[in-house]
């Protein structure tokens, strides 16, 4: 292997977008064994030190959903029209809300997180993202058996559309990285990103109908009508639920601009990657 | 390979042996972190919307760390950067790695590049030597089954014996540097940059890995680079080098005589601060009670002389002067060829004379009796010790100062010269 390197300024810029793609695709394929391996010294570096490990996974959902089923009991709360059992509708949207919440944070913080190593060896910082958008995966699974565990107790039957629930995450994986993407890069530089978000993210999920059911009157209606995610996380738990959706239309806009924030955002950050490391 | 004219020579080779070409190289820093920020997030957005950042120009507060370098290092050559503290050698070091990328100019590099910069900077701590080994190797480039190949290779080199599965937290401070550096040696780079990593680790393992380095530029055609304060180690391992102050260079040839520009520096910089002590960085720290004036070679009439041939008699006279009365102080001397190799050491104290004291000028003279030195040019360092050998008066270099003596040719020495022995010991056949 005696391939030549070549380091100048706005490196990437001249050689034009299209041998952009072809760069990166490369550099992703090359460094799959890499991604693999960030992600284990996440995984694991989480969870080895832990008497409960995995578990906690359960235990969060269940909190919170209990949480709010004690302020519906209490009157304070209304879920809305909801078909099935509250504590499925919640744990199921609340696994795929996290798939974009944690995902989100934990992308927007890698780079910051591995700061030390990045000015001390050169590897595929977008390996070090994928590596760590990864870390939802996890607690996803973990609360689709809770999910599932539900169904037996409350005797339930989902579609088998649930089967295509890997499906389902594609395109909030593919949204969730598109940002962490951007996000990761200028909160590198501006850590004020990293800190707006986690608070900004409470917020985000109150405005999207994960714990309760679609609003019918108020300011929410439009809200959730311009909300990619209600579609991302709603339509998919719908679809699960009921077999099937009227909103096909939102699902697929949303979809679309998943993937389009994806692209984009890997290509911002393959062009100014290079300049990321000096300022963390 | 360690005179200035075989640099020369190398120069006038084809361009299909550099390894490493770096031409009129800048980048630039920011004082303020605030700044640093804005002119950050400007950068990217430039970037973002495929306009250049103009990084050529200085804004508000910044400036060159690094200013206008040029080098190139040649495949099996390796390179010392020397400087004082922010001349921006590690700089340098981040950018041929691609860490950090050039405002100004142009690197280009042939081939992979590995880095003993910090080495363990990507363990976990809380994962156990064997899966760090593979977490590590993989953020170095390698491949899986590469790992897989090597992974006994690295345990055995690192010496970790017990230890592979047990958390590298709780490694010691020395078997952590040794697991990093195994990792790192055994990415098979063909370009290797060093940075000072080996000031770590005992010397047991220091000297395993400058044999081990030694032995991939050999054997591997290997260009290094390599960044160190320690004037010696450097003087030793490079061919050639450059001497950075403030960004700039300052010298640029063979190790030697890049050495020699830089102490001369140091020198005139200590002499305008009479205050400071004078700390050469690699040289020991000399408190000068002691220093030594000057070293001449002798010949057999006593008489300073710079040729000899095998079997003749060489007188090393070491001129000394000492600020005040000195108790049993050791002389120590060492000989090295012109390739470095270390080929005797000789000191009062390994033979048993005791210098009862010293005071004021005077010299001391230690005597070789029948060369057994072959064609070749060499060189001695002189150093004096106080009586426990802990603490250093003063060191000399033949090498740095280009004091050099050379070895002719000889009927017996031109036969034995197509083995190349370093040396002719006085031997009987019997039968």
């Amino acid at each position: 292997m005696n391939k030549t390197i070549t380091y100048e300024p706005d490196n990437s810029i001249k050689k034009g977008y299209i041998s952009l793609f072809k760069e990166i695709f490369r550099e992703l394929k090359y460094n799959k064994w890499l991604t693999l391996q960030l992600f284990k010294r996440d995984f694991f570096a989480i969870y080895k030190q832990s008497l409960v490990g995995v578990f906690w996974a359960f235990i969060v959902p269940i909190i919170s959903v209990g949480t709010f089923i004690i302020l519906n009991r209490s009157g304070i709360f209304n879920f809305g029209e909801i078909e099935v059992p509250y504590p499925i509708f919640a744990i199921l949207g609340m696994a795929f809300w996290q798939l974009f919440s944690t995902g989100l944070i934990t992308t927007s913080n890698s780079l910051v997180k591995a700061g030390s190593m990045l000015v001390k060896i050169n590897f595929s910082k977008k390996s070090l993202v994928i590596a760590s958008s990864a870390q939802s995966l996890v607690p996803f699974i973990v609360q689709l058996v809770l999910v599932g565990v539900l169904f037996v107790v409350y005797s339930v039957n989902p579609s088998v559309k649930i089967l295509l629930f890997p499906l389902f995450m594609i395109p909030i994986i593919l949204f969730t990285l598109g940002l962490g993407f951007i996000f990761s890069l200028f909160n590198s530089v501006v850590r004020d990103i990293g800190n707006a978000l986690s608070v900004f993210m409470t917020f985000l999920m109150f405005l999207t109908p994960v714990l309760y059911a679609k609003p019918k009157i108020g300011i929410l209606i439009p809200i959730t009508k311009f909300n990619p995610l209600y579609y991302l996380i709603s339509i998919p738990r719908e679809i699960i639920l009921k077999g099937s959706t009227l909103e096909w239309k939102g699902y697929l806009l949303s979809v679309g601009a998943a993937f389009f924030v994806f692209i984009v955002g890997l290509v911002v950050f393959h062009l100014t990657e290079t300049r990321v490391t000096e300022r963390i | 390979m360690n005179n200035s004219s075989t640099i020369q020579q190398f120069n006038n080779l084809t361009s299909n042996d550099v390894a490493i070409k770096v031409e009129n190289v800048s980048k630039k820093y920011c004082k303020s972190l605030k700044r640093s920020m804005i002119y950050g997030v400007r950068d990217i957005t430039k970037n973002v919307f495929g306009m250049s950042s103009n990084s050529y120009l200085l804004r508000k507060e910044e400036f060159w760390a690094v200013d206008d370098v040029s080098f190139e290092v040649k495949k099996g050559e390796t390179l010392g950067i020397i400087g004082p503290n922010g001349a921006g050698k590690t700089t340098i070091l981040k950018m041929l790695n691609g860490i950090f990328w050039p405002d100004k100019g142009k690197i280009t590099i042939k081939g992979k590049v590995g880095a003993l910069i910090a080495v363990g900077a990507g363990f976990h701590p809380m994962l156990s030597g064997r899966e760090n080994i593979y977490l590590n190797a993989a953020i170095l480039g390698m491949s899986r089954e590469e790992v897989d190949e090597k992974f006994d290779s690295i345990v055995e080199f690192a010496d970790i014996g017990d230890f592979l599965d047990t958390p590298v937290k709780f490694y010691s401070s020395g078997m952590f540097v040794r697991l990093g550096f195994s990792v790192a040696i055994h990415c098979e780079p063909d370009v290797l940059l060093v940075d000072e990593v080996l000031s770590v680790g005992d010397s047991v393992f220091r000297n395993k890995c400058y044999r081990k380095m030694d032995e991939i530029k050999r054997k591997k055609d290997v260009a290094i680079v390599f960044v160190s304060h320690n004037l010696l180690t450097v003087d030793k391992f490079c061919d050639k080098g450059i001497f950075l102050n403030k960004g700039k260079i300052k010298s640029y040839g063979g190790i030697h005589k890049v050495i020699h520009d830089y102490q001369s520096i140091i020198n005139q910089l200590l002499d305008k601060q009479k205050s400071m002590r004078g700390v050469i960085p690699g040289i020991p720290y000399c408190t000068k009670e002691v220093k030594i004036t000057n070293v001449k070679y002798l010949g057999r009439d006593n008489k300073e002389q710079k040729n000899f041939s095998s079997g003749d008699k060489l007188g090393i006279k070491i001129e000394y002067k000492a600020n005040h009365t000195i108790i049993n102080p050791i002389f120590q001397l060492s000989l090295f060829n012109k390739e470095n190799v270390h080929i005797s050491v000789f000191a009062t104290h390994i033979d048993n004379i005791k210098i009862k004291s010293i005071q004021g000028k005077g010299a001391i003279e230690c005597w070789i009796n029948n060369l057994p030195l072959l064609l070749n040019k060499y060189y001695v360092t002189v150093a004096v010790y106080d009586n426990t050998h802990n603490l250093t008066f003063d060191y000399w270099s033949g090498a740095i100062y280009s004091q050099y003596f050379q070895v002719l040719p000889n009927r017996i020495s031109r036969k034995m010269a197509e083995y190349t022995p370093v040396c002719k010991f006085d031997n009987k056949w019997i039968f």
